[in-house]
């Protein structure tokens, strides 16, 4: 088992009323898993991402990662958790701007400690995986979405993660766009990743091999 | 390597944002050039003889005259003064006296056997003992016995240079050259030696044997009573010693001084260093003053700009944390930790901050070349010293624990999700109200300044224009080194068309610039220790009419006479006897130089600079001290300058004719004034751009961010005017507070420094309003050009993006 959730809310207060954002989450993923998370807006697909990729927090229930207890974890343990284990694909891409193709890739490394001579080999090997060597001195502005998704898996990727969370990775691109990085999904998850996505296509979640539909906060 | 990371980003950033990078690097730059200028200039001002191998040990005797009505400070003893001391108290290191800085003409004889004459204003008397008091750098002639003789003279190297055309490679050869004193007794070269630096208070261009002076005046050199004064300095073994050597002199005084003198006169020791920032005693002949709380108050200008300019700093760093929350978020998301992100920012804003220190090492020399070709008047000499480089240090170092850190802390602390989502977790908007606040803060010393300014500017005005109850307009006055030749001369001018009145005597009604002379005065029938303090005037037949002075009664003087027997009073001089002004006429006064029958009363008029109160003045009719002339000319362009010049030299041979404007004296008075209503102004509107320009740069990220709610509003059907006041409404009531706030804080301090002016304005309410509304308006207008900007902007394009 790579993660468990048992239990999980999730909410607000809002003008003297509680409001779940997620209610009674009991989910298990198995490592290789391929898992879309599909619902209506405000459904609370984002809000599960995050507290799976630990980036939000939760008011009750229990999550484990890996067999440790996530919300028993200290803030810096569970920042080096995610570190370790996690890549992040966002629908806006959020590539840096002022950052090179390359030197996004390498971003997440340099906070991994990896010496100079592993970045560049790391950085290289992925460049040359994802077919975009070429590349690899422009500036995000000067790719297209497609390109720059590419370059946004690649680099959830870079560090060998063994969970990749994808908030609509497609929510920007045109179909032949979406395809691609769909097959890419597909083949990575092939290779072992365990991916969980969040989409709104019954296309892209027929990639997947579970999907998890969610109403106002609950899994139905 | 995560520097060079860092670095890269860093530059990357500064090159997108060239708008805030430049606002950020120029106002920066200049923040920190203007206050190290500043500090620069305070340091150069506090360290005035500081230089001289034994500045520590070297005191200045002052003299304190207790009489009846007052006690006055003196920066100068009696002549025999210095002698006494070296004879009576062997264990004194150095006693050395000097007379001048005085101006003399010299004739010198150039190698074509053609003689020329030159003036030269800043003639040094000094003793044997001077060199080895303070430093003289020597380029020719032996140190020791250079000024031994009588009859020698020691140049610095820019005489030598003007009267034999020498430079540094023969200095040698102006050795045993003879140059003509006064056209009459000759002076040998005996040495070449470097111009005194500019933060001395001892300003020279040649030296002559202090003996030559003696010799040349044997009754002042002999007087220990009287005015006639030297400047007499003392060496210690210790500086500790100087209380102790203050009681001894109290008590051997006596023997040389007579039983009245001794009671009213007390010796005091000042210390060299303190000489220049002290007040009290005055400047000396040549040198100036510099108060040391306009110091202190300086330091504080320099900052306050300084603090201005670094507030820019930090409210366009975080203004800035919007465009770099997303950078914040992803590069939590991948992993980086609140304390890499803190480092990358500091050393991104260290960045900038290095930067601009750097340029302003280029600017601060720039400054200080402007700064010390303006004031050439007190020869400022500022120099940029490695020493200095520890201010920039100190600068930056400020600047950064400042500037940097709390900003980098701030943008780090964002959460990764809401980052990410442009959403800010401002908790309960503190950072927002820090930049409400530091705004207010930095228009608050803005306004201080501005409004200091206007108030420095009236004050001025008012010493400038105020009524002085004398003629004062187109009066040239002039040397007349020749009593005989006055009438002469004086049927020479007014011969002219352009010249309607001449008169002759010893200075004019405001006895400025050396002009003044002082005595003693009392009834015939009162002990002389009962004599008070007044300041003398010689004045001829015209002297009355020719500045317009009023007689309130009596009559005019009949005659000038070798042996003065009439004096004219002022009414101020009548308040020490309770006079009136008809009770005065006839009545005796004995002053120090004779007595005489008060014959006229004359209403007050300003004798002296209007920091300070009238004194007692009398009116004498001696022909003695009727060294100048006062000429009046008729018409307003000055074309009878010419006819004065020619006149005088053709009656006067052997002198150079020189001339200054009444007006101009009696301005030079303001000087230290002036400077400082200069340097506020320039610090007013330096503070006023830096502050605008934050304030631009901190609306074009506001506007920035704002741009999608001025699209729904203008959607919703707002107009142009009713967008920028949404934004500059904010910024309206914040320049608002800081006028309220720094009102009461110049009010006290505009009237503690007025306080110190006998004649001053009243600081009114308008004078106020005029600061707070014209900042008002500048920072108004700076807010508005963004917001104009965005809210003609099509609101669709605004929407869309997102």
């Amino acid at each position: 088992m790579l993660l468990q959730l048992n239990n999980v809310f999730k909410w607000v207060n809002s003008g003297g009323q509680r409001i779940f954002l997620l209610k009674d989450i009991n989910l298990g993923v198995e490592e290789g898993e391929f898992i879309s998370v599909m619902g209506p807006s405000g459904s609370g697909k984002s809000t599960l991402l995050n507290v799976i990729g630990m980036l939000d927090g939760f008011d009750e229930g229990e999550y484990s990662f890996l067999y440790e207890s996530v919300h028993k974890l200290k803030e810096k343990h569970r920042a080096n958790l995610y570190k370790e284990y996690i890549g992040f694909v966002f629908q806006s891409y959020h590539l840096l701007d002022e950052l090179t193709v390359q030197e996004n890739l390498e971003m997440p490394l340099l906070y991994k400690k990896f010496k100079g001579s592993e970045r560049k080999a790391m950085v290289a090997d992925m460049l040359d995986r994802f077919n975009i060597v070429g590349k690899k001195d422009l500036f995000p502005a000067q790719l297209s979405g497609g390109q720059q998704q590419l370059v946004g898996v690649a680099r959830a990727l870079i560090a060998n993660p063994k969970l990749i969370l994808a908030d609509e990775p497609t929510g920007n691109l045109n179909s032949s766009q979406s395809e691609e990085i769909m097959e890419l999904f597909k083949q990575l998850n092939q290779e072992g990743v365990t991916i969980i996505q969040v989409t709104h296509s019954e296309q892209n979640a027929a990639y997947g091999s579970r999907i998890i539909n969610l109403l106002d906060g609950r899994m139905i | 390597m995560m520097i060079k990371n860092f670095y890269k980003i860093a530059w990357r950033n500064l090159i997108k944002n060239k708008l805030s990078s430049f606002i950020n690097i120029f106002g920066l730059t200049l923040g920190i050039s203007v206050c190290i200028v500043i500090l620069i200039f305070v340091h150069y001002e506090s360290t005035f003889d500081a230089f001289h191998d034994k500045s520590e040990e070297t005191f200045r005797v002052v003299q304190h005259n207790k009489l009846p009505n007052e006690t006055l400070y003196w920066n100068t003893t009696a002549y025999p003064l210095a002698e006494a001391l070296r004879n009576d108290f062997p264990q004194v290191d150095i006693v050395t006296q000097i007379a001048g800085p005085v101006s003399r003409v010299f004739k010198i004889e150039d190698s074509f056997k053609n003689e020329n004459l030159f003036e030269e204003p800043s003639v040094l008397f000094v003793d044997n003992y001077y060199p080895k008091t303070f430093d003289v750098e020597w380029l020719a002639g032996d140190k020791d016995t250079a000024l031994r003789e009588t009859a020698s003279v020691v140049l610095t190297e820019k005489l030598a240079n003007r009267y034999f055309g020498l430079s540094t490679a023969n200095y040698q050869n102006a050795l045993g050259k003879t140059i003509l004193l006064q056209s009459k007794d000759p002076l040998t070269v005996t040495g070449v030696i470097k111009s005194p630096k500019g933060n001395s208070d001892h300003q020279y261009n040649m030296l002559i044997p202090y003996e030559f002076f003696k010799i040349n005046n044997p009754y002042f050199s002999a007087n220990w009573s009287g005015n006639y004064q030297g400047t007499t300095y003392v060496v210690l073994n210790e500086a500790s010693q100087k209380a102790s050597f203050e009681s001894k002199i109290t008590n051997w005084k006596s023997k040389y001084l007579n039983p009245q003198d001794d009671k009213r006169i007390s010796y005091h020791l000042q210390p060299l260093t303190e000489v220049h920032n002290e007040t009290i005693y005055g400047a000396s002949p040549g040198g100036y003053i510099m108060p040391k709380n306009i110091l202190n108050i300086a330091s504080v200008v320099a900052l306050f700009i300084f603090i201005i300019a670094l507030i820019n700093f930090v409210n366009l760093v975080t203004a800035q944390s919007n465009a770099r929350s997303k950078e914040v978020g992803v590069r939590k998301v991948m992993g980086g930790s609140r304390a890499n992100l803190t480092l990358q920012f500091v050393f991104e804003n260290a960045f900038i901050i290095l930067f601009a220190a750097v340029l302003s090492i280029v600017v601060i020399q720039g400054f200080i070349q402007l700064l010390n070709n303006n004031l050439a008047t007190i020869n400022l000499q500022l120099e940029f010293e490695a020493t200095h480089l520890l201010y920039i240090l100190f600068a930056i170092i400020s600047a950064v624990v400042l500037g940097a850190v709390y900003p980098a802390i701030i943008l780090s602390g964002f959460k990764p999700i809401q980052a990410l989502k442009n959403k800010f977790s401002s908790p309960t908007g503190t950072k927002i109200n820090l930049r409400k606040s530091l705004v207010t803060f930095q228009f608050v010393m803005v306004q201080l300044f501005v409004i200091a300014a206007i108030i420095l500017a009236f004050q001025m005005n008012h010493f400038k224009n105020s009524e002085l109850g004398f003629h004062r307009e187109a009066v040239v006055i002039t040397e007349s080194p020749d009593y005989e030749k006055s009438t002469v001369f004086r049927e020479k001018l007014l011969a002219n068309g352009g010249i309607s009145k001449v008169s002759y005597g010893s200075g004019p009604p405001m006895a400025v610039n050396g002009f003044q002379l002082g005595t003693n005065y009392r009834l015939p029938e009162q002990s002389e220790e009962e004599s008070m303090d007044t300041e003398m005037k010689i004045g001829d037949l015209h002297y009355l009419d020719f500045f317009n002075l009023e007689l309130l009664a009596g009559r005019n003087f009949l005659s000038n006479k070798e042996a003065f027997d009439e004096f004219i009073v002022n009414e101020t001089f009548l308040a020490s006897f309770g006079w009136k002004p008809s009770d005065a006429i006839g009545k005796k006064i004995q002053i120090n130089e004779g007595q005489a029958t008060i014959v006229g009363v004359v209403k007050d008029f300003h004798n002296n600079s209007l920091q300070y109160e009238i004194t007692p003045c009398i009116l004498l009719n001696w022909t003695y001290y009727q060294n100048n002339a006062f000429i009046k000319m008729s018409d307003s362009n000055y074309t009878a300058l010419n006819t004065i010049k020619s006149n005088w030299e053709e009656t006067y041979t052997n002198a150079i004719y020189d001339f200054q404007f009444l007006d101009d004296g009696i301005a030079k008075q303001y000087m230290v004034e002036n400077m400082i209503f200069t340097g506020f102004g320039i610090f007013s509107v330096l503070s006023i751009l830096i502050g605008c320009l934050g304030l631009f740069g901190l609306m074009s990220f506001i506007v920035a961010q704002k741009r999608k709610e001025i699209g729904i509003r203008k959607v919703l059907g707002a107009s142009i005017l009713e967008n920028i006041s949404f934004f500059t409404k904010e910024y309206f009531y914040l320049v608002l507070l800081s006028f309220i706030i720094a009102t009461p804080i110049v009010y006290y301090f505009m009237n503690l420094w007025l306080e110190s002016f006998t004649y001053r304005i009243q600081p009114s309410f308008w004078m106020f309003l005029i600061g707070g509304l014209s900042t008002f308006l500048i920072a108004m207008v700076t807010c508005s050009f963004q917001s104009i900007k965005a809210s003609r902007a099509n609101p669709i394009i605004a929407l869309r993006e997102e």
